[in-house]
């Protein structure tokens, strides 16, 4: 008798009991990614929130192989575990890279780019807090400029760009990119569907709100995912062989404002900056469409 | 002449259990042990002198000599955290590197010895920088003194094969990994002729690697995780358990190796003319060679020197030291390699596993041919005079320095 | 070598979690805790019948048009009649309104009922305990069947006095065919006689019998007896030939089938029954129809689709002009207006005309029809009762001045002049009666609120969708036609309309709290078919309850619970 206004798989690889804070926006991705890879998955899980969420030994809340590695190994362990499970044979399985924005944007940074200019065949996730939140809140460069943390005091907010990521993993030319929210699980889980049949390297960037870190109430986890996609801060999209650009879901355009101001770690931010927070994603997200626009034409010159 | 070189040739080289003889550089010895031990994944980075290891491997696994999945990676700490995930997946793998290359890997060394991952690494003893410098010292490898990896120091080409094929049976036994240490250049490069078992042979003594407990779907077991105050300690008790089951299994594993080989490079130490040595020089790598050049010199002169070759670092040799020294009146500890603010470190470490034993010799700290420069028979005498003219012991004795 | 100890096989050797983290409860970190509350909607507000409607539309959603129209049935045993004439106050309110276009609830009635056209209402509607006390209603309009109906579901024994020949009152008498076509209204009244209701037609209290009468055999009276009298407008002219009540023509037309018609009709009014006169003088034969209303179209109390639709048909508006005198030889020949203005509000909210002075004016006329309101007749009733405004005057639990006569409809105070005000005061009759019977004592229910502001619908599940429209069949020549102009709409149209409910404070089972909770903790139970928090490991985010997309959890302080 349900009536779903969203389709998901029924399968539930995470189990309960987890530690992680309450209105995680990463457990939220944890479950849908699993639920879309299903149960022949293995998880590379660097330092990061995870490392503690997924629980101590001997518990583990996940129902899949988990792999934990140090901080900056996540795509070489991953690569590394790929080819160790290839040499045994089992060449079906999944393995997924799960880190935060620190292990990914930052300290594994090089290591991704080895996995992806090897084109080593897993899907590297990175669930984007936009700070070292297992730390307690520290910049990383994923935070974004105006944002406070506690390296980037109010006084002194973060005052250089969140490194694009999505950008620097085109520009390594792997098959298959997508940017993805747990507000909009059925995109996410399409995504994650696609990159599991696609050979090489994916890379997947989730969004997750951080109720402490952002400073913002746990139960607006889902809400905040949701604007960043409408505010085009976080926009939906694929870059396939690091020049098909599609957007999944065309942003409504939210004033970037209602997103801010949902976050204590925003509080600071006069009308100014904000106004200029919105001109910079309202010209981001038209050079998106631009480069949408640019593959699709050269695609039909291609066909 | 001819008559002595055929007998030792038959001697090293059992014809029954070779299936070649080939004159090749160390580094090709590893690779050809890394092919006969079967290994499934291979991930490394070059760096000299380490290279040519790479290179050969990428040779062999392109032709499909071996039959292993290469990860050419974008650092030595990629390659050690590749090797940790294949090794996790329950399959042989191996890694080699150098110098900075194995300093840049040292995070990783700790996981790997403390997720219990039998990987196996070849590391060509190489001085750390700066100034740059690519020959031989010992620095690099005792530095990764307390990561939990067991070491074993090599003189010749011969040798590096043989401990390969040994560090692989020993390592899945005690679920240790195992570094294998070469002298940059003087191994590395030089060209020796080797025996390559018969991979049957090879076969019988390293039987496939299936550990019960890897990544597998089945069962759904996370390793690795977090650890609180109530268990992490019984895991550090368990890895140095561990290490003492490696002191007991390494001279086992030689024997087997011997039984099935034929060949036999001793176990912790190698001891020559030691029964009834007043004096004894305590060398490693390929000082040794030279050392016994002069010990047969002294001997010849009347006086009686002997010298003790040490071949593992971790675990270290206490009991064999012990034992080998309970006669002689002095030791001079020469090391390629030094621990700044005290001394040589197989100094170090040997003096202390003296402390407790019951015959404590005089015992004198050399510390010479630090970034390749070279010690030769000459620079060895000098040391051996030194030594018998020693009425106290010394800790750090400099050795060629120019000041 | 057998003396090797076998590492490989021992598990503590390294970190290694073989099993779960249930064991870890994370429950006891909550401190607000989520729950299923399903609140009223406001359109369920909104309707006097007090419908369920989001609970009818997830019975459509799923096509289960039988047991939505039996959601129906025991607020509104006549939604096939209420489903095409009801002004449906619910969409008023509804909340869809604020966000694009209101739901189409009308529609959907209709729908509903048309898809059980053969099928009756179900027995296990009426208790299965039979009581012996006995009521008498007077009157089968609207009011009078709700009530009857009701009690007879209660387990009492009903019998309705109708002066007509037929049952049906307002429904039958005042309502054109080609709005409500009388096989609908003959289903709809069929069905509630099947449960045992005895409908004596053709008994005009006062006249063929007594009220005493009824006071004295039965246990309680309920009058419904409607508003059928004109005051008529009391200005000169009135007597002429031609110049009838509206509602009298109506009445004519459909117990006889025929009426005299002019070919230039004017009709003074402007609430339903004035449209429903237009109109029908149309399809009577009149050459010219022209609706004389005093306000403007805004302040029109006719459903403004019916408005639009005598537009469509040829009728002709004059607003803001009021008759103050009819002229003519013998019959009428011209009525004469005097222009109005809006001044302020008056009590009903809308503005009062004022006339203009000076402004007269005639326009011609061979018939005036009047619909300007009626009072009810309650001669029969000999002055027994206390009156307020013309109407029965009842306490707050539908009773007269009388113990043990109730009134309903438009013959007491109350919500009047509607179809479903009729229904639903009846079913407030008879539950009062119904519990006068049973104790003595009335004490009925307050005022319902809605709990789902506008607000707290999650708009973030919602796109925009229109409103459907429905099908209309105008014909060519309106004369001697009553065939049924809207026909309702599709099954398309109503599944689409069915979705497009937000469903407000009514769980559709979406599945979005169980989809969006970062602790698993939510579950449906697949025999209860219902969702069960998991509170051993909630941790209360509140993530469920923002993420409802209808309001249809709450949200509460732990410590309420710990107690």
């Amino acid at each position: 008798m349900s009536q779903q206004l969203i389709d998901i798989p029924e399968v539930e690889l995470m189990g309960k009991g987890h530690v992680a804070c309450p209105g995680c926006g990463s457990t939220v991705a944890m479950r849908f990614v699993l639920k879309a890879l299903g149960e022949e998955t293995m998880a590379v899980i660097p330092a990061c929130c995870w490392t503690i969420v997924d629980g101590p030994t001997p518990s583990s809340v996940l129902k899949i192989p988990v792999m934990h590695t140090a901080f900056e190994t996540a795509a070489s362990a991953a690569s590394g575990l790929k080819h160790g499970l290839d040499a045994r044979g089992e060449k079906n399985t999944t393995v997924m890279a799960w880190a935060g924005d620190g292990g990914t944007f930052d300290i594994g940074f090089q290591a991704i780019s080895g996995a992806a200019e090897r084109n080593e065949d897993i899907i590297y996730f990175t669930y984007d807090n936009e700070a070292y939140m297992n730390t307690g809140v520290q910049r990383s460069s994923a935070t974004p400029e105006g944002a406070w943390t506690t390296t980037t005091p109010t006084k002194t907010p973060k005052n250089k760009p969140k490194k694009d990521i999505v950008e620097a993993l085109a520009a390594h030319h792997i098959p298959y990119i997508a940017t993805a929210s747990i507000a909009f699980p059925e995109d996410l889980i399409a995504k994650v569907k696609k990159a599991k049949e696609i050979r090489g390297m994916k890379f997947i960037h989730i969004i997750s709100p951080c109720p402490p870190g952002w400073k913002s109430l746990p139960n607006d986890s889902i809400r905040l995912a949701r604007l960043a996609v409408e505010t085009k801060i976080f926009p939906l999209y694929e870059v396939e062989d690091g020049w098909k650009y599609h957007i999944t879901h065309e942003s409504k355009g939210t004033p970037v404002k209602e997103y801010l101001k949902a976050q204590g770690r925003f509080n600071h931010l006069t009308d100014a900056d904000i106004e200029n927070i919105q001109k910079t994603m309202d010209r981001k997200w038209k050079m998106l469409k631009m480069k949408e626009k640019l593959s699709l034409e050269e695609m039909e010159v291609l066909d | 002449m001819e008559q002595i070189m055929n007998e030792t040739m038959s001697k090293y080289f059992n014809p029954e259990t070779t299936a070649s003889i080939k004159v090749m550089e160390g580094t090709h010895a590893a690779s050809q042990a890394v092919k006969l031990a079967r290994v499934k994944v291979i991930s490394a980075y070059p760096i000299t002198p380490q290279t040519s290891i790479v290179e050969k491997l990428s040779e062999l696994c392109a032709s499909g000599e071996i039959d292993a999945e290469f990860i050419k990676v974008e650092s030595e700490h990629s390659a050690m955290a590749s090797v940790v995930g294949a090794e996790s997946a329950g399959v042989r793998s191996f890694t080699a590197t150098s110098s900075q290359g194995l300093a840049l890997m040292h995070e990783i060394l700790h996981w790997a010895a403390g997720a219990r991952l039998p990987i196996v690494m070849v590391n060509v003893n190489r001085a750390l920088a700066p100034a740059w410098n690519i020959w031989v010292e010992q620095t690099d490898s005792l530095a990764q003194r307390d990561t939990g990896w067991i070491q074993f120091y090599c003189e010749s080409n011969q040798e590096v094969l043989d401990m390969v094929l040994q560090a692989y049976r020993l390592a899945e036994q005690v679920m240790l990994p195992v570094m294998i240490n070469l002298d940059a250049f003087f191994l590395s490069h030089t060209s020796e002729p080797v025996a390559l078992p018969k991979q049957e042979l090879v076969d019988q003594f390293l039987p496939p690697y299936n550990p019960k407990y890897k990544m597998e779907l089945e069962g759904g077991h996370a390793f690795g995780g977090l650890a609180m105050p109530d268990s992490y300690m019984e895991l550090r008790y368990k890895m140095q358990k561990s290490m003492e089951e490696a002191e007991r299994l390494i001279p086992i594993v030689a024997e087997e190796y011997d039984h099935i080989i034929g060949r036999h490079h001793g176990t912790f130490l190698e001891n020559y003319r030691v029964a009834d040595a007043d004096y004894l020089l305590m060398t490693s790598g390929t000082i040794s060679g030279t050392s016994r050049i002069v010990v047969d010199s002294y001997r010849e002169k009347g006086i009686k020197l002997g010298m003790i070759k040490v071949r593992t670092f971790r675990p270290f040799p206490t009991k064999a030291i012990r034992e080998a020294v309970k006669n002689a009146k002095k030791v001079g500890v020469i090391d390629r390699n030094i621990s700044f603010g005290q001394s040589g470190i197989f100094f170090s470490e040997a003096k202390a596993a003296l402390y407790n034993a019951e015959h404590r010799p005089l015992m004198n700290g050399y510390v010479a041919g630090l970034g390749g420069r070279d010690v030769t028979p000459e620079t060895i005498s000098e040391i051996v005079d030194h030594l018998i003219a020693s009425e106290k012991g010394q800790d750090l004795i400099w050795i060629g320095v120019k000041k | 070598m057998s003396d090797i100890m076998d590492l490989k096989n021992d598990q503590t050797l390294m970190a290694i979690s073989t099993g779960d983290m249930s064991w870890n409860k994370t429950g006891s970190w909550r401190y607000m805790r989520p729950l299923y509350e399903n609140k009223i909607p406001p359109c369920t507000v909104g309707c006097p019948a007090h419908e369920k409607i989001p609970q009818y539309f997830a019975l459509v959603k799923e096509k289960k048009y039988k047991e939505a129209w039996e959601t129906i049935l025991p607020d509104n045993p006549m939604p096939g009649v209420t489903g095409r004439v009801c002004y449906h106050p619910c969409e008023n309110v509804c909340n869809r309104g604020e966000y694009d276009e209101t739901i189409a609830i009308h529609n959907m009635e209709r729908f509903v009922a048309d898809q059980n056209l053969d099928n009756h209402i179900p027995e296990y509607l009426v208790s299965k305990e039979k009581r012996e006390e006995k009521v008498a209603i007077i009157g089968s309009g609207p009011a009078g069947l709700s009530a009857a109906y009701q009690l007879v579901r209660q387990g009492f024994k009903v019998t309705v006095f109708e002066s007509a020949n037929e049952a049906g009152g307002m429904l039958r008498i005042g309502i054109p065919s080609y709005r409500l076509p009388r096989e609908i209204l003959d289903k709809e009244i069929d069905d509630i006689k099947r449960l045992g209701v005895e409908i004596r037609a053709g008994i005009t209290i006062g006249k063929d019998l007594p009220l005493s009468n009824l006071q004295k055999n039965f246990d309680a009276v309920l009058i419904a007896v409607g508003a059928y009298k004109s005051w008529g407008m009391q200005i000169p002219g009135e007597e002429l030939k031609g110049i009838r009540s509206g509602l009298d023509y109506l009445k004519q037309y459909n117990l006889q089938e025929q009426a005299t018609t002019g070919k230039n009709v004017v009709v003074v009014g402007g609430g339903n029954t004035a449209i429903d006169t237009a109109r029908s003088a149309l399809r009577m034969g009149a050459e010219k129809v022209t609706i004389v209303y005093r306000r403007s179209r805004a302040e029109m109390p006719a459903v403004p689709e019916e408005i639009e639709d005598a537009k469509k048909e040829g009728v002709q508006f004059v607003f803001l002009a009021n008759p103050i005198a009819f002229h003519g030889n013998g019959s009428v020949q011209e009525v004469e207006l005097i222009k109005m203005e809006l001044g302020e509000p008056d009590k009903s909210g809308r503005r009062r005309p004022n006339p203009v002075k000076g402004s007269e004016y005639r326009i011609e006329a061979d018939q005036v029809l009047l619909a300007i309101g009626e009072v009810p007749d309650l001669e029969f009733t000999e002055g027994q009762f206390k009156l307020l405004h013309d109407r029965l005057n009842l306490d707050n639990g539908q009773m007269t001045s009388q113990k043990g006569i109730f009134a309903c409809g438009d013959a007491a105070n109350g919500p009047i002049g509607t179809v479903v005000d009729a229904i639903a005061t009846g079913h407030r009759a008879a539950t009062a009666i119904g519990q006068y019977l049973r104790n003595g004592k009335v004490a009925l229910n307050g005022k319902m609120e809605s709990g789902v502001p506008f607000d707290t619908i999650n708009l973030d599940y919602f796109v925009n969708e229109p409103r459907p429209k429905e099908q209309q069949h105008h014909p060519e020549t309106l004369k001697e036609n009553f065939e049924e102009v809207n026909l309702g709409i599709t099954i398309e149209d109503a599944l689409n309309e069915a979705n497009r409910c937000f469903s407000c404070g009514t769980c559709t089972y979406c599945d979005n709290c169980l989809i969006f909770c970062p602790d698993v903790a939510i579950h449906l139970d697949p025999v209860k078919h219902e969702y069960i928090i998991d509170y051993d490991y909630c941790k209360g985010c509140g993530v469920c309850v923002h993420e409802c997309p209808r309001n249809a959890m709450a949200f509460e302080e732990e410590l309420k619970w710990n107690k």
